[in-house]
């Protein structure tokens, strides 16, 4: 029998896998048909090569069935699951949940050590300057360069807070996009 | 491709049309696909590649115009045939009522001015 060429088979075969959006009964009766279609054409004397070129790439075949099977509107089509939404929030955390450890551990540290470690020098440089600094602190450092350095440090930590603040805020903007509502809420 | 190149218009023009012929088709009997597409070659401008009509009659099955059978066939296992549901005969008879109308306009349209 013709349709046991390993062309065919392998045509079939490449084709079934293209088809991978069908529900499995239809791709099943479709490969099926294209099966005997080409049982068809080489008994009424077509050369195998002209009935698989006839056919063209399996995947411009499969796509012409998903486009008149999936894409013009089903009548009756269900609508689209829960579980989809769900499937987006694992996503979501797939990809957001590294970067989002990151951020915050690394902004945040910078934020409470700056700000805390600049206010400490902001001190430490007044104490220096009116000499209230005991001597195994004091160090080379000009007084009035420990105060400018605290306060830039100073500012630095609050802008790193504030970022870590404000990146915080988008993410809990964004998961409360994507979460499904509770049942009660959504109504 | 060139304004004079018409090869694009008959294929939308064609893709409707091909759905009622191939209902028209299966009006007195029921068919196969491979004979189904050798009739739509044997008719010229309607040929169709297997690419269209294959994947056609599956969407008219899903829409409920079509039902599948299978049937022994003299040679290898039995076949899938398709025929009519009372849904596709009265859609047929729709299609072809709209196509009689538009086929007499777009005639009339063409013939505008030859007469007078």
């Amino acid at each position: 029998m013709t349709t046991d060429l390993p062309l065919v088979n392998r045509y079939l075969t490449a084709f079934d896998a293209a088809l991978i959006q069908l529900a499995p009964a239809e791709r099943a009766e479709v490969v099926a048909e294209i099966r005997q279609h080409i049982a068809d054409a080489t008994a009424a004397g077509k050369p195998i090569d002209d009935v698989l070129r006839s056919l063209g790439p399996v995947e411009a075949l499969a796509r012409a069935y998903q486009l008149e099977l999936l894409v013009s509107p089903r009548p009756n089509a269900p609508a689209r699951p829960r579980s989809d939404r769900w499937l987006k929030v694992i996503g979501l955390l797939a990809i957001g949940s590294l970067p989002t450890f990151i951020i915050v551990v690394t902004l945040g540290a910078i934020g409470l050590s700056f700000s805390l470690s600049g206010v400490a020098v902001v001190i430490a440089g007044i104490a220096d300057s009116v000499g209230a600094l005991p001597w195994w602190m004091t160090s080379n450092v000009q007084p009035w360069v420990a105060i400018v350095l605290g306060v830039a440090l100073t500012i630095l930590g609050l802008l790193a807070s504030w970022a870590t603040v404000a990146y915080l805020r988008f993410v809990v903007r964004v998961v409360r996009r994507v979460v499904p509502p509770r049942p009660a809420a959504a109504s | 491709m060139g304004t004079l190149e018409t090869g694009d218009w008959s294929s939308q023009l064609k893709r409707g049309v091909l759905e009622l012929c191939i209902l028209q088709l299966l009006r007195e009997e029921s068919s196969y696909g491979y004979e189904i597409v050798t009739t739509l070659d044997a008719l010229g401008p309607l040929a169709a590649g297997e690419n269209t009509v294959y994947p056609l009659l599956r969407r008219l099955k899903a829409d409920g115009m079509l039902e599948t059978f299978l049937r022994e066939s003299p040679s290898g296992p039995p076949r899938q045939y398709y025929r009519l549901t009372p849904d596709g005969r009265k859609r047929l008879t729709a299609l072809g009522k709209e196509w009689q109308a538009m086929a007499s306009a777009v005639d009339q349209c063409l013939h505008k001015g030859d007469a007078k």
